[in-house]
């Protein structure tokens, strides 16, 4: 029944598929409304086989990209492929379906040819926002998940006869800034339906059993190439474990434990050895936990891989149901996404510095350094929120420095420019400068962090802050020391200065000033 | 006496191409000569040399050259000083804090910072995001900050105020304090007034950097024109510039030759009634891809070059990393080819410098598509041995012959480049399956028909000139300037008359410098389009303006634009972001006044060799010499057409023909 085919074929097949992930993104990022899409690119695009195996990915964010096959294949445990229609297309963000955090909303669309199910386009977006108690929909100190804004189930939004628009007015009703969000959800829509056409073209080009013959071999090479890249790590067991500064409410460390077994050409993560879940928002699914170890893999052993869902084949991740990767459902998770997944890279790094110290780079600024403001503008009379996000030093490498000022591991979104900031929002950036000496000492050393001062201009505005590293500081590799932690503090007209925690909630008034000092990277080897 | 020659030249990282045409007779020559990197006047002279023209008497030399672009890609800038608003002087650094590879860590994350934080000065003052002096530029500390630039003791200096895109008061009172230390000043207001600090500052250090080489070069032309000699520059947004405008804007340069050849290709597009057109032009280790749709040249600001952001009016090219130099390779059970590429330097196996890699080349070469007999461009000979040493581990380890690893490497990289393709059509709205590709440069006809086939394009031109098409779109291309603005007007409180005069400024600046001896006003034509997009959205979509300028016109026609790129529009309001003024003035030759090609009655096969086709295997296949196909012929493929510089490989099941004056149309299906 295997129709044979030969590998130019294939290759070119991989290529057309691979084009088809990136037109998603282009099309979404070209046409959506809000700032955190367009101007950073905090969104990514896949498809998948009709099981939701991963076939092929744009170029976006690891942290998004590791998810989608889980997603659509935990989508088709709730709904039936029976179910599914030309024309669809299905919005969900639950992170017990195969996700991650409640503002990461995907828009899945099954791709037919004629009656039969061939595969999935999958358009994930982070929403600005997605309801809950702050705006944002980042709550520091929630302590379940439905304080953290709008949970949509598998949801048909769109049909081929158009959009629902009942359904639509249930999700605009729930979020703030609706008329961006519609934007939003126009330009998902807008991005799948792009991939529909494309694959219609190679589906009549190649025909449907040369295109499905040439995806199980994509499968199979990537398979292949992850079978390579871990026999070339040395066979052993390597532990590792690195701590969440805290949960946002209980002030203690949590643990992220790994056990690593390398044996031939597989690889188990064993992570039950973690801490329980947190009361905070700090809990990470075990697709979130996938998702770093898939993309530890490929930044250790090989960056070529193919992200084909073959890749994960040789790889075993195992959780404790209960524990901080694999929360009960009631748990809240917004920071987990990009907090608690940085933290499973760092210990897997931390644990394979035993093995091949050589291809890693020692601890970055792993953070997110999150500092959402919002406030009425003076200007407009309209409700904003600034949404930012801060890099700090990269970890030294065996052969150079760590490079100021960068995002690491996980997440890849751009910082939002002072002038757009000075525009859109009732705030002034006073400076935005490198932290000098906050990287660590060592044979090489760390890269600086950043410093940037908000000036607040409204009469009134409040401020979130989802941060780590403002405790446990970066680490060191081979002897080298670590980055300064990550700094947050705010001057007060009255000449009063304060740190404030890194997962907080605050009230922020006229010529307040917040003055956010960024995590330098670690040193590698002695100084 | 003066002479009634007017020459094209593009010079190029590896050859001097030159089109020639005498403006009494019409007689057209081309020529290609090697470039010579360390002394480029000299290139010109012997590429005139080889038409049998001298450079003094010349009357007009129109010019393309990498000169700007080999400067940033091979980091030969000038040393530059930076002055920057208070608290800012390491911008450069920051950047936008995202890393360029996702997964590669050993790769630093971004470029290094044009200029290096010795030498950053920081200036005390501040304007607002409304234009708003928050903190005043005293005259102590413009007294100040020129001190300390002039302790810097560099050539050029950069200017690059916070919020000087609304009000550039600032950053013009210190240019005119330092101007009688530091020669060369490029202000950030003027070279790119838009928001967004980094870069801004970047494209404006970058311009710095260039203006002493732009002003060296220029003036050593100088040197050795005629005074009566025109000399005009081709910049990187399709038309001709003034040496005056080029020294204080030589970031217009940055990508004068591909713009060059995308203009020319504009230009035949509309002299053959093509609508929609995807240039093509393939090199050695790069690919030049553009869309031009209805014959108008594609314009960006928003372009990289080397890794940095460059916020100028560039003609849309996308540069893919892949050329005939590509390597192929085994990696486990799959085939890749790329991104690894042999360059100029040992080049493919098959030119017999030293290259032991299976290149792109190389398959060509196997298949048969390049004479063996024939000089590749003077002293390179094909070794198809070589070629075929390079190919056998690929072949052995795929259980295939050699040719039929050859085909399929073909195929592969053929796919990488209409993925890139695929990326250029998106971003421009164009649906690729209505495109005609237009092939030139030195392999682009050799791989053009197959890309058409992979990508679903239905025709394939090779235009006259095709190896020497830059220099070609030098000499037929108009006079033109252009500008833009932000105006911010949002539909609710659209202003008609304020928007006219803001043209009417824009036009009268721009038309001045084309005014003369052989334009008058009349001659002119200006182009108005409007940068639009809903209030929220970040890219915007061009929209034709017209007069009256009225909002309801402009609305229907963005809400149809608009549905067209990402398949939907609604009813929300809208901003007019930007509006962007051309004025042109018409070229000194139009392509169809252009000598007359190949007379020829007969078609005469130059020879009959076996080359290999994908689908059909080996083929006894027909080469013909291109200036002797009589005009007007059609011919069924298989065959290959060759000139002195290229080679066109038509497929079986594919026909070509020749119109009336001397292009070349492939049918694909």
């Amino acid at each position: 029944m295997t129709t044979q085919i030969d590998p130019f074929t294939v290759e070119v097949i991989r290529n057309a598929l691979t084009a088809v992930a990136e037109e998603m993104s282009l099309v979404i990022m070209r046409s959506a409304r809000s700032p955190l899409l367009r101007e950073a690119g905090d969104l990514s695009s896949a498809l998948t086989d009709a099981s939701g195996g991963l076939i092929a990915q744009g170029r976006d964010i690891p942290a998004h990209l590791g998810i989608m096959g889980a997603t659509v294949q935990a989508f088709l445990g709730r709904v039936p492929a029976g179910q599914l229609q030309p024309g669809d297309v299905w919005f969900l963000n639950l992170p017990e379906v195969g996700g991650n955090h409640l503002p990461d909303v995907k828009a899945i669309r099954p791709v037919f040819s004629g009656t039969t199910l061939q595969a999935f386009a999958v358009c994930l977006a982070h929403w600005a926002d997605i309801g809950g108690a702050n705006p944002g929909s980042y709550v520091p100190d929630a302590r379940d998940a439905w304080q953290e804004g709008l949970r949509i189930p598998p949801l048909r939004v769109f049909t081929r006869h158009g959009v629902d628009r009942e359904k639509l007015d249930v999700i605009l009703s729930n979020v703030r800034g609706a008329e961006e969000r519609e934007g939003d959800i126009l330009a998902q829509m807008a991005a799948t339906r792009a991939a529909d056409g494309r694959l219609q073209e190679l589906f009549a080009r190649f025909g449907v059993a040369t295109l499905q013959a040439a995806i199980e071999d994509i499968h199979n090479q990537a398979e292949a190439e992850m079978r390579n890249a871990i026999r070339e790590l040395p066979d052993g067991e390597y532990s590792g474990e690195d701590f969440l500064d805290n949960d946002g409410i209980t002030d203690r460390k949590i643990a992220v434990r790994v056990k690593i077994t390398i044996r031939e050409d597989t690889a188990v993560f064993d992570f039950r050895d973690s801490d329980d879940s947190a009361t905070g928002p700090l809990n990470a699914t075990p697709y979130t936990a996938a998702a770093s170890v898939f993309y530890a893999m490929k930044a250790i052993a090989g960056p070529d891989i193919q992200p084909s869902a073959g890749a994960a084949r040789p790889v075993q991740i195992e959780t404790r149901p209960g524990s901080i990767l694999n929360p009960p459902v009631s748990s809240p998770v917004v920071g987990g996404n990009h907090e608690t997944s940085q933290r499973v890279v760092d210990a897997i790094f931390k644990a394979m510095e035993a093995a091949v110290p050589e291809r890693l780079s020692a601890g970055g600024s792993t953070t997110s350094g999150l500092l959402l403001f919002s406030g009425i503008d003076p200007r407009t009379g309209k409700w904003t929120t600034l949404y930012e996000v801060h890099g700090g030093g990269e970890g030294a490498r065996c052969d150079r420095d760590g490079y100021p000022t960068t995002r690491p591991h996980m997440s890849n979104v751009m910082n939002t420019p002072a002038e757009v900031i000075e525009k859109a929002y009732p705030i002034r950036v006073e400076r935005q400068a490198l932290r000098s000496g906050s990287g660590g000492r060592g044979k090489h050393a760390g890269g600086d962090g950043q410093e940037r001062r908000y000036r607040i201009l409204a009469p009134r505005m409040v401020m979130t802050s989802m941060v780590e590293r403002c405790v446990v500081p970066p680490y060191g590799l081979q002897q080298g020391e670590p980055g300064a932690p990550f700094r947050i503090s705010v001057e007060r007209t009255d000449g009063s200065c304060m740190q404030i925690a890194g997962k907080t909630h605050i009230e922020l008034f006229e010529g307040d000033c917040v003055i956010m000092q960024s995590s330098g990277g670690g040193g590698y080897g002695l100084p | 006496m003066k002479s009634t020659w007017s020459v094209g030249i593009d010079i190029g990282g590896t050859f001097t191409d030159i089109v020639a045409v005498d403006s009494a007779t019409g007689e057209t020559r081309m020529g290609k000569v090697l470039s010579r990197p360390d002394d480029p006047v000299a290139g010109i002279t012997s590429a005139c040399h080889s038409l049998g023209l001298e450079l003094e008497n010349v009357g007009d030399i129109m010019h393309g050259t990498t000169m700007a672009t080999n400067a940033i890609v091979e980091n030969r800038l000038q040393p530059t000083a930076l002055v920057i608003t208070e608290g800012f002087a390491d911008t450069l650094e920051i950047g936008r804090q995202n890393r360029r590879e996702l997964y590669r860590l050993s790769v630093t994350p971004r470029v290094a910072a044009l200029v290096p934080p010795d030498r950053r000065v920081e200036a005390r003052e501040r304007i607002d995001a409304e234009g708003v002096t928050v903190t005043p530029l005293t005259d102590e500390e413009i007294k100040r900050l020129t001190a300390e630039v002039e302790k810097l003791g560099v050539e050029s200096l950069a200017i690059s105020l916070l919020h000087s895109y609304v009000n550039g008061e600032h950053e013009s009172r210190l240019a005119d304090s330092l101007r009688d230390s530091v020669p060369y000043i490029a202000l950030s207001h003027e070279l790119n007034p838009e928001p967004r600090e980094y870069e801004r500052t970047n494209s404006t250090a970058m311009n710095a950097a260039l203006m002493p080489l732009v002003a060296r070069y220029l003036a050593r032309m100088k040197t050795v024109m005629e005074s009566s000699t025109g000399l005009h520059l081709f910049h990187s947004a399709g038309g001709m510039a003034s040496v005056e405008a080029i020294q204080t804007r030589p970031l217009a340069l940055a990508l004068s030759g591909p713009a060059a050849g995308v203009t020319a290709g504009a230009e035949v597009a509309g002299d053959i009634a093509l609508d929609n057109v995807i240039t093509f032009d393939m090199g050695g280790t790069t690919t030049d891809v553009s869309i031009i749709a209805d014959g108008e040249v594609p314009i960006s600001s928003n372009q990289r070059m080397a890794g940095y952001p460059v916020r100028q009016m560039m003609v849309a090219v996308e540069t893919i990393g892949a050329g005939g130099g590509s390597i192929a390779r085994r990696d486990g059970k799959a085939i890749r080819v790329g991104p690894d590429s042999a360059g100029a330097s040992p080049g493919p196996a098959c030119y017999g410098q030293g290259g032991t890699q299976p290149t792109v080349a190389d398959a060509n070469a196997i298949l048969g598509y390049i004479d063996p007999d024939r000089d590749l461009g003077g002293s390179v000979r094909l070794d198809i041995e070589r070629a075929e040493r390079a190919f056998k581990p690929l072949a052995d380890a795929f259980g295939k012959t050699i040719p039929e690893t050859a085909l399929g490497v073909r195929r592969v990289a053929n796919a990488n480049m209409a993925r890139a393709l695929r990326r250029v059509t998106i971003e421009h709205g164009a649906d690729a399956r209505t495109c005609t590709l237009l092939a030139f440069g030195g392999a682009g006809p050799m791989h053009a028909v197959s890309l058409a086939r992979e990508f679903g394009i239905e025709t394939v031109v090779v235009p006259r000139f095709s190896s020497a098409f830059s220099a070609l779109g030098c000499i037929t291309a108009e006079m033109r300037y252009a500008e833009q603005r932000p105006v911010h007007m949002p539909s609710a409180s659209w202003d008609a008359d304020g928007l006219g005069e803001i043209v009417d400024r824009m036009r009268y600046r721009l038309a001045e410098p084309l005014l003369g001896a052989k334009v008058g006003e009349g001659d002119l034509r200006t182009e108005v389009v409007g940068l639009v997009r809903y209030s929220g959205q970040s890219d915007t979509v061009s929209v034709m303006l017209r007069q009256p300028y009225q909002a309801e016109t402009l609305n229907a026609e963005f809400r149809k634009l608009h549905d067209r790129l990402y398949g939907f529009s609604t009813d929300e309001p809208w901003e007019l972001d930007t509006v962007r003024v051309t004025v042109k003035a018409p070229p000194a030759y139009e392509l169809s006044s252009l000598g007359q090609a190949g007379t020829s009655q007969r078609l005469d096969k130059l020879t009959t060799r076996e080359c290999w086709f994908e689908g059909h295997g080996k083929l006894e296949t027909p080469f013909y010499d291109r200036s002797k196909l009589p005009l007007g012929v059609q011919i069924d493929g298989p065959m290959i057409i060759q000139d002195d510089w290229s080679t066109i490989v038509v497929e079986p099941g594919t026909e070509a023909s020749v119109d009336g004056s001397g292009q070349i149309f492939i049918r694909v299906r």
